[in-house]
């Protein structure tokens, strides 16, 4: 394995893959120059060479870029050992906290210190905070603010991750955002609702052992990495060599942790991705990041790119330079990269979108003629809507192209299997008095039976489905008159029975939590031959969603809703109706098909770190490739330990920040790219508006010094 | 070959093969979720459950340096307070370790150890393992099932014969490289409720090569088998605690939760607590 790996590296890389266990590089260079290849095959290297793989450490910012790690650990040919640990700093702050509770739990304020932690999923932080802050609102709190209440509720828990994060005082969220606004007066207020909600939040966690992950972090940092020795001794003890990618995605805390570690390490391999930084959204600091090279006896810069050709490096440069022109000053001719831009970019453009996508398509299909493999390909656009998705998918299919749309996973509750298992559950459970719809139940009829059309579930659901007394009641097929059986047909009306029979049955026997009753009616029904669920693996995995869903959430709040008297299962069905939970599906994976043109949110595609051949960008106009979203009770560049307390947010930080963003961006879309990047223009975009956002302007003033582009002005 | 890339054998997914080779396709191979309840009732099946997923949280507390006063059990948890009474009555003078001073024993707790095994990797995550100072490599694994299971279904069980096995391949990375020579190896099983009563296993050059030879065996036949021949079990019994019975067309109710089987399941919830330790929030993560 490692054989194999090895050809092709250079000089520098396999210096440090082979040097002694001893020792600390920092690692940095562009995205795409093997710095990861270095690291996983330094990996092997120290296991091949006797290092205890369970003294290694592997750190990294969010699992998925873990993956690389995971794959070579998992090659027969490593030597046989123990295994590396390959955790995030949430990982390992959780890992801590769950093994070092006993030591921290009173320190931190915890009410039942002798009792075990609970810890909160993002789904039942939700829950709790919605619990808590839904009768403030009644008061009065975020009179002002328009957005969906749920949106409200993951801003307050963002501060709170923010905070622990960036390791500063939860207490200090308020004072911190107003004291950078400068607009409207009312927003002071807003500000100050978000800081009495998250301390009630936190106040709550600490009354109930309640640990959300600002808490696992906070406690991790402050109580145990810093003031218990018996962790750090453990920590020390059980790692001696590290390898740390990417840090430059994460949050100011892991920097922490690694500066005050790091002289304990036998050996460390830091790696730094320069112009990245993705996650400043979710607390990450490159800047501080790049100050742990201070800390390394050695530095060590990779700056050919593997990936890129010369006319991609010079088109980098060019956009760079238009895009952040302070930053990037034109070079003496001598010292820029030889390539020629034009080369690297072509662009088409139209009047309609649907014109543009059309010409799109097309050349696509010729790429695809002229041998390029589909999964070379991608469509990017700052955000893809189901429009966008649909059109051009459409396109590719008609053109018998394959092709692969990023889908944001349908909520949880949208499933058509949930309406199903929720819908019945209401019926078993006539006290909750949550009895669903004529509509719903029709629908619910229509997954639950095998073979049922929407015509006969409509017919079957009119005339067996009542309320009484606000209760829902199910009729027998054996009371319909004859006429009516004879058009639902025997077979459908005896599977009918069958699951009013069980739903009876459950209603009368003893109560039991909703996971459970959910996994018998489908074990002992929906599942069985003859109803909907039979051998159905999506269905299946769905129910499998929503069960663990439903038992995350008794887990955590069972015991105080049982306190309360509150049926769990209808608090669940509550909680599912105003959208706090369920809201979020967790796919087992969301593998690449290799053999299709992949259509993505341009973000999403960087995350993937897949370099491909060609790239289309579109929506180039659009204003989302500059503009970060709307969050009005909280704020990335604030709420982070560079920013200076007391200092104005100003219209021309926004400005700046988010031009450095936008570049950061499509630098890191150009180096993963290998041949060519097409600008898809039209006019018009989506909606039929003219829109020239920077990113057009940007890419107006490029092309006038490019005149043999293919192509014309934009 | 119908393995995905990078398979990864552990005992837990080999006793599932040798228990039901349909099993094995749905639950490793094609990843299907069917998630039928395994145990009548389902609460205590549950709650058994994760009163030994705390049970090992605990002792793995107290091997990591915790006092162990200061491992609180609530006394309303009857049977944990027990079990965790039983453990700390041992004065750490487990089977196997009675007379070696404690200062010249190294402890390694929840350690995973791997090796390549027929082309593939195997896989097995320990609960502790001590070295004597005389070089002896004794294997821990702690057991919270109902009832005491009799020796033979244990000498039975994959796990006996993979724990060894995998130590002796992969074990010179706790002897600072020196080789592990079965003889040396023994496996004990503690009995948090009979705590006078574990069961240990010797392990000799022999065993191991028969090990050897059978792990390997099996492997190879796993990933020669094509799709179709993942047949169903004969052994109805299988069917009794598997979710997959309403797939396979195997019944429609889970068996009576008696406590042997349980541990089969319990690997698995420590499997699903090791998977959550990895996931924390959506997004920070
Ligand atoms: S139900 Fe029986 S046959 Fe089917 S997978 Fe389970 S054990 Fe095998």
């Amino acid at each position: 394995m490692l054989g194999k790996l090895i050809t092709g590296l250079t000089t520098t890389q396999l210096e440090i893959i082979e040097g002694p266990p001893a020792g600390h590089i920092f690692l940095e260079g562009p995205a795409g120059c093997g710095k990861t290849t270095t690291g996983v095959e330094r990996l092997a290297r120290l296991l091949e060479s006797g290092v205890r793989g369970d003294s290694l450490l592997v750190l990294v910012p969010q699992r998925a870029l873990g993956k690389p790690y995971y794959d070579v650990l998992h090659t027969p040919g490593l030597a046989a050992g123990g295994l590396p640990d390959v955790v995030t700093i949430g990982g390992l702050a959780r890992r801590m906290v769950e093994l070092f509770w006993p030591l921290a739990a009173e320190k931190a304020g915890f009410a039942h210190p002798e009792a075990p932690p609970t810890f909160l999923t993002l789904e039942t932080a939700q829950y709790y905070m919605a619990h808590l802050v839904r009768p403030k609102l009644a008061e009065g709190f975020f009179e002002t603010v328009v957005i969906d209440r749920n949106r409200l509720y993951s801003q307050i828990i963002d501060n709170l991750n923010k905070a622990a994060l960036n390791d500063f005082d939860h207490t200090e969220i308020g004072e911190r955002l107003k004291s950078a606004w400068v607009g409207e007066i009312s927003q002071l207020r807003v500000y100050d609702d978000a800081q009495q909600c998250a301390n009630i939040f936190r106040q709550y966690c600490l009354e109930h052992n309640l640990l959300d992950f600002s808490l696992q972090v906070e406690i991790f940092y402050r109580l145990l990495w810093q003031a218990e020795p018996l962790c750090q001794q453990y920590l020390k003890r059980t790692y001696h060599h590290l390898i740390a990618d990417n840090i430059e995605e994460n949050p100011p805390v892991a920097h922490q942790i690694l500066q005050d570690w790091l002289p304990d390490f036998d050996s460390a391999l830091l790696i730094f991705d320069q112009q990245a930084g993705y996650r400043v959204f979710l607390g990450a600091d490159p800047g501080q990041a790049s100050e742990l090279r201070r800390f390394c006896e050695r530095q060590v810069l990779f700056s050919e790119s593997f990936i890129t050709n010369p006319s991609l490096k010079s088109l980098e440069e060019a956009l760079q330079r238009v895009l952040q022109p302070e930053k990037n000053p034109a070079l003496p001719a001598s010292l820029e990269t030889p390539g020629d831009p034009s080369l690297a970019l072509s662009y088409s453009q139209a009047r309609y979108y649907p014109q543009m996508l059309d010409d799109i398509t097309d050349r696509i299909a010729d790429l695809i003629a002229q041998g390029t493999p589909a999964g070379e390909i991608v469509v990017l656009a700052p955000f893809l809507s189901d429009s966008l998705r649909y059109s051009l998918t459409y396109r590719l299919e008609a053109a018998g192209i394959p092709a692969r749309a990023y889908r944001p996973s349908r909520a949880l509750r949208d499933e058509p299997a949930t309406l199903c298992l929720l819908s019945l559950a209401a019926i078993a459970h006539p006290d909750w008095q949550m009895s669903p719809r004529k509509e719903d139940f029709t629908l619910t009829l229509l997954q639950a039976l095998d073979g049922l059309d929407l015509v006969r579930a409509r017919l079957l659901a009119d005339s067996v489905y009542r309320l009484k007394e606000g209760k829902p009641v199910l009729e027998s097929f054996a009371q319909l008159p004859a006429s009516k059986r004879e058009r639902i047909t025997y077979r459908i009306g005896e599977v009918y029975d069958r699951l009013r029979d069980w739903l009876e049955n459950a209603a009368s026997g003893p109560v039991e939590p909703l996971d459970h009753f959910i996994a018998r009616l489908f074990g002992e029904l929906l599942s069985q031959p003859g109803f909907g669920f039979h051998a159905d693996y999506k269905a299946a995995e769905v129910t499998a969603n929503l069960i663990e869903s439903v038992q995350k959430f008794r887990w955590v709040a069972g015991e105080p809703l049982q306190t309360e008297g509150i049926p769990l299962g209808r608090e669940y069905l509550q909680m599912v109706q105003d959208g706090v939970i369920a809201a979020t599906y967790v796919h087992s994976f969301q593998e690449v098909v290799a053999e299709a043109v992949f259509l993505s949110p341009a973000h999403t595609f960087l995350m993937q770190n897949r370099p491909v051949e060609y790239q289309f960008w579109l929506e180039i106009g659009s204003r989302n490739w500059f503009e970060r979203i709307s969050q009005p009770l909280t704020h990335p560049y604030v709420l982070s330990r560079r920013w200076e307390k007391g200092r104005s947010w100003t219209q021309s930080e926004e400005e700046r920040t988010s031009r450095e963003s936008m570049t950061h961006l499509v630098t890191g879309l150009i180096r993963r790219c290998r041949g060519q990047i097409h600008l898809g223009l039209s006019q018009l975009n989506e909606q039929g508006f003219e829109s020239r956002g920077p990113l057009l302007h940007a890419f107006d003033r490029l092309l006038r010094n490019l005149p043999e582009i293919e192509g014309g002005p934009v | 070959m119908n393995l995905p890339d990078n398979f990864v054998f552990s005992q837990g997914n080999l006793q599932d093969y040798v228990d039901c080779k349909r099993r094995f396709q749905l639950r490793y191979i094609e990843r299907r979720s069917w998630p039928a309840i395994k145990a009548e009732p389902a609460l205590v099946h549950e709650e058994w459950m994760q009163l030994g997923a705390r049970f090992h949280r605990m002792v793995e507390q107290a091997l990591s340096g915790v006092p162990a006063e200061q491992i609180n059990v609530s006394p309303e948890d009857e049977k944990l307070s027990l079990w965790w009474r039983n453990y700390l009555s041992l004065h750490g003078k487990l089977t196997g370790i009675e007379n070696a001073p404690e200062e010249e024993l190294s402890f390694f707790p929840e350690l995973t150890l791997s090796a390549g095994v027929g082309g593939y990797r195997l896989l097995a995550k320990y609960d502790l393992i001590v070295i004597t100072s005389a070089g002896q490599l004794v294997i821990y694994d702690w057991k919270t099932s109902v009832k005491r299971p009799r020796r033979e279904w244990l000498a039975d069980r994959l796990q006996t014969r993979v724990y060894p096995y995998l130590l002796v391949r992969a074990g010179q990375t706790l002897t600072g490289g020196l080789p592990v020579p079965p003889e040396k190896v023994s496996m004990v099983y503690w009995f948090a409720g009979y705590p006078d009563d574990p069961e240990r296993f010797p392990y000799n050059q022999p065993a191991f090569e028969r090990d050897s030879s059978y792990l390997e065996g099996l492997i190879n036949e796993i990933s020669g088998l094509e799709p179709t021949q993942f047949t169903l079990t004969d052994v109805l019994q299988q069917c009794t605690y598997c979710q997959y019975r309403s797939l396979c067309d195997r019944g429609t109710r889970a068996g009576e939760f008696t406590g042997e089987e349980a541990e089969g399941t319990l690997a698995e919830l420590s499997d699903l607590l090791f998977d959550l330790d990895t996931i924390p929030e959506i997004g920070y993560d």
